[in-house]
């Protein structure tokens, strides 16, 4: 039979469209899968490669075209049948109940379970689905005390478990340190060696052209190119990814810096014995960003909790514009913002925002308030900072949640750079994450503006590119550590990425 | 869910349209209303001129309004109490022992003072006792939620099963400061003169069951609405109901948010409680409270989704339809009290279950074959 061949089709897409409100997330995608193959799908957030694993899945059922599993056209109504043919997808939120073990959420769902639950008997079995895949895990581990990439573990265990051919892992490397990225491929490796079918789902280009033996780039929806192994050139994947030349051309600081507005010195904390950061000594002068690379985890928010007086560290200083903000006593937050300090956190939603309350009422949010709150002021502000800043929303009573990913940042980057009043420090935290390509480029160009304005700009991010475009000076954090420190223009690379996975 | 081969599937709205902000109430209204003439008509009661009846009773008759007033003044109390905490994500079920304590300490405040102070001070003052003595009885649950986390709904319902003995322990369980030395028999004693109010009795020579503490309850509820709206107080409490983790970010402090806000609830329960030493008991009187006023708090407060305007309107509704089912009873037809309950329960169950629709979309679709 054809389809028991290495080689041979397992999975196709053909034609698949699926809408949603305003959007056409998969516009006649056509997509394949051969057995133990590897096939990435590459592309910026909002291409619409999530949403086609979705329809491959059964989570989605596209509006038209079809799904085709060995040569016969499948109709996948939920995740379930999907997994009646053998594909499973693994999410980038994990689907896991913390309080049971991993043998437990392993079955979790799984249709022939006995009334007492056989544990030592499935406790083998994921024993040994662990053991053959190169899946370090015990099975009778709590789940909720598993790092990320344990869970992630779990996930394809669950999936294997349920007799999976073809894995679909969404953004499986977002919450993944370096060596956990590595056991992870050696994982996908093993499963392709079997037979089994692995669609990748990534917007991280440096890192899936070792893994895929074909790469297929997604942009608005459409597929814009696909690529085998060995062709695979980044800078070309990169263009097909963004749909035009790139050049990243560094931007710098334009004028001479001058005082130093934030110094961090010596700083510790610790958190339940354990330590976060360690002996952190920076500064930042006025007209400069200062770019802290790192791999997420690493105490990225800690540092910026810190720095924003939201965390007081266990020894250390931190001044901002001269006034010391990190001593127990000096207000926390208020206390910091007062002296000078803006911070844009990375989860702008949840964080930086409140979701419900309109375009207005946020822009109070980090104002020294009188007892009664002056929303006039504010709908002025609001009203000038749509105009000036193309923030598209229906009017500025809308609530923040309503706003795309980029147009939310630019509310929360507007009020931190421009109507908090006098402030001359900025923190912010990857401030382009999940932003399409447009918006990044605006993102960018606010801060390269603010630095030029005269502010000092501590920029924490996790995207590596984005720290050597914009940053003056750029740091890597790595374990609660400042690894390396290297101005902007000479920073290398190479020795960059490597501070990044903790090789010296 | 699969029902006569159409797929039947919910969806949460973006926005609600306006037509159904109204149109859902009206009809979860009138669904309760055939559900319990169905009740009706299975006791034989005719269901139309029952609920004629119970309109009158409650609230178009002269005494019928007034008393329903007289009713929802307590009402609005416990219903502001109840949506103020609800809104901030904090479930207190404390507002009928808060209640209680109010009576009690507005009932300590009017008798200490003796005819001391001239009316104008001494009403106030009894109010504000009851509104000092509410807020101590949420104390302890307050400072639990907000220094240690434990769950509010737990530590405010036990608080009830307390004062409500206490309440009874005052005046039939021993003989103190609150019980009328006048009489062995077991009543509270009165409070000075002075700090009662006398029913309205609106341009009639009728005694009403309205006092003027019903303008005093309206015009808390305006104020709050309005102070919610404009103060930074209201402001950082809606910023902590929506995301806790923004009003961290913004160095707001939220064990101060948490315990204020329960304080704040406990306060405008005891008030309620006050009311009634203010106006219909004069006294500690266990009997005329216990009626379950602070439970229907929750119940108000739910039907005006937390809006304090609605509380009063959603109070004066749910109190005519006790004052017109209590009247039922007594009528030509006499219907049991119970089948007035069941109509309360009806109403209440439709406009909670109606939120669901007003949240979100029904879609129905045809179930695909499987091939």
């Amino acid at each position: 039979m054809q389809h028991d061949e290495k080689g041979a089709l397992a999975l196709a897409a053909r034609g698949v469209t699926k809408r949603f409100p305003g959007v056409v997330a998969n516009d006649q995608v056509n997509f394949d899968l051969a057995r133990g193959e590897v096939h990435t799908l590459l592309g910026e957030n909002g291409a619409g490669k999530s949403t086609l694993a979705s329809v491959l899945c059964g989570l989605y059922r596209p509006e038209v075209g079809q799904v085709v599993r060995d040569g016969k056209e499948i109709r996948l109504n939920s995740p379930r049948d999907g997994l009646a043919h053998g594909i499973a997808m693994v999410h980038q939120h994990f689907r896991l109940v913390d309080r049971f073990t991993v043998a437990e959420n392993v079955v979790l769902g799984h249709k022939s379970l006995s009334f007492v639950l056989a544990t030592a008997e499935i406790e083998a079995k994921v024993a040994a689905i662990t053991e053959k895949f190169g899946l370090p895990l015990d099975p009778r581990a709590v789940v909720g005390e598993l790092s990320a990439g344990e869970r992630q573990r779990v996930e394809i265990v669950k999936a294997l478990y349920q007799g999976a051919e073809i894995l679909l892992l969404d953004e499986p490397t977002a919450l993944l340190a370096p060596p956990e990225v590595e056991k992870l491929f050696i994982t996908v490796r093993a499963m392709t060696h079997v037979g089994k079918s692995v669609v990748f789902v990534s917007h991280k280009l440096g890192e899936v052209v070792d893994i895929s033996d074909r790469i297929t780039v997604m942009r608005g929806g459409k597929v814009t190119g696909s690529v085998r192994r060995g062709e695979a050139d980044v800078r070309r994947l990169a263009e097909l990814m963004v749909g035009r030349e790139i050049n990243i051309v560094p931007r710098r600081a334009k004028l001479p810096t001058s005082d130093v507005l934030l110094s961090v010195s010596q700083v510790h904390l610790e958190r339940d014995g354990v330590e976060l950061l360690s002996d952190i000594n920076l500064e930042v002068r006025a007209g400069e960003i200062v770019g802290v690379a790192g791999v997420a985890g690493n105490g990225q928010r800690d540092l910026a909790e810190v720095v924003a007086g939201l965390q007081t560290p266990q020894q250390g200083n931190v001044t901002v514009c001269g006034t010391p903000t990190a001593r127990s006593g000096a207000r926390g937050a208020r206390g910091a913002r007062r002296a000078g300090l803006a911070y844009v956190p990375e989860d702008r939603l949840g964080t930086g925002l409140a979701p419900s309350l309109s375009i207005v009422d946020n822009m109070v949010l980090t104002r020294e308030r009188g007892f009664l709150v002056d929303r006039k002021s504010a709908l002025v502000e609001s009203e000038q900072f749509i105009k000036q800043l193309e923030i598209k929303t229906p009017g500025p009573l809308t609530p923040t949640r309503k706003l795309s990913g980029g147009n939310s940042q630019k509310v929360l980057l507007a009020r931190e750079l421009f109507a908090v009043s006098g402030a001359r420090v900025l923190v912010v935290c990857s401030p382009t994450r999940g932003l399409d390509v447009g918006a990044v480029e605006a993102v960018h160009t606010l801060l390269d503006e603010a630095r030029d304005a005269g502010k000092a700009i501590l920029m924490i991010s996790e995207d590596l590119d984005e720290v050597m475009t914009l940053a003056d000076r750029v740091m890597v954090l790595y374990r609660g550590h400042i690894t390396l420190e290297q101005s902007g223009n000479d920073a290398d690379l190479d020795r960059v990425g490597r501070a990044m996975a903790g090789i010296a | 869910m699969i029902i006569l081969g159409r797929r039947v599937r919910m969806e949460q709205r973006l926005s609600t349209p306006r037509l159904l902000l109204f149109l859902v109430p009206v009809f979860s209204v009138f669904l309760a209303l055939v559900v319990g003439g169905v009740f009706l008509a299975a006791t034989g009661h005719s269901p139309i001129g029952t609920y004629l009846d119970l309109i009158d009773n409650g609230y178009t008759s002269f005494y019928g309004i007034t008393d329903t007033l007289g009713l929802a003044t307590p009402l609005i109390c416990t219903g502001l109490a109840a949506a103020f905490a609800f809104r901030m994500n904090l479930y207190s079920i404390g507002q009928e022992g808060q209640m209680y304590l109010g009576m009690i300490g507005g009932a300590w405040a009017g008798i200490a003072i003796a005819d001391s102070l001239p009316q104008l001070v001494a009403v106030p003052f009894v109010l504000l006792a009851g509104a000092a003595t509410g807020a101590a009885w949420i104390a302890l649950p307050a400072f639990l939620r907000a220094r240690l986390g434990t769950s509010e709904i737990v530590s405010t319902l036990l608080l009830n099963y307390v004062a409500l003995n206490l309440l009874n322990y005052l005046i039939f369980g021993s003989t103190g400061f609150f019980r009328d030395p006048t009489t062995s028999f077991p009543q509270g004693r009165l409070v000075a003169d002075s700090a009662r109010l006398s029913p309205i009795s609106f341009f009639t020579d009728k005694v009403t069951n309205t006092y003027p503490t019903f303008l005093i309850a309206v015009i808390l509820a305006v104020v709050l609405f309005w102070l919610m709206r404009v103060s930074n107080y209201g402001y950082e409490t809606a910023v902590y109901a929506d995301s806790p983790n923004t009003a961290r970010y913004a160095g707001m402090n939220s064990a101060w948010l948490q315990s204020s806000v329960l304080l704040v609830s406990g306060a405008l329960a005891g008030v309620g409680g006050a009311m009634y030493v203010v106006g219909p008991a004069g006294k500690v009187d266990p009997g005329l409270l216990q009626v379950g006023l602070g439970y229907a708090g929750i119940v108000v407060a739910a039907l005006a989704r937390y809006n304090f305007i609605a509380v009063i309107v959603a109070a004066v509704l749910f109190a005519g339809l006790r004052t017109g089912g209590n009247a039922l009873q007594i009528s030509n037809d006499p219907v049991p009290i119970a089948i007035a309950v069941v109509l309360q329960g009806a109403v209440l169950l439709f406009a909670l279950g109606g939120e669901l629709f007003r949240r979100n979309k029904i879609i129905i679709t045809r179930v695909q074959v499987a091939t």
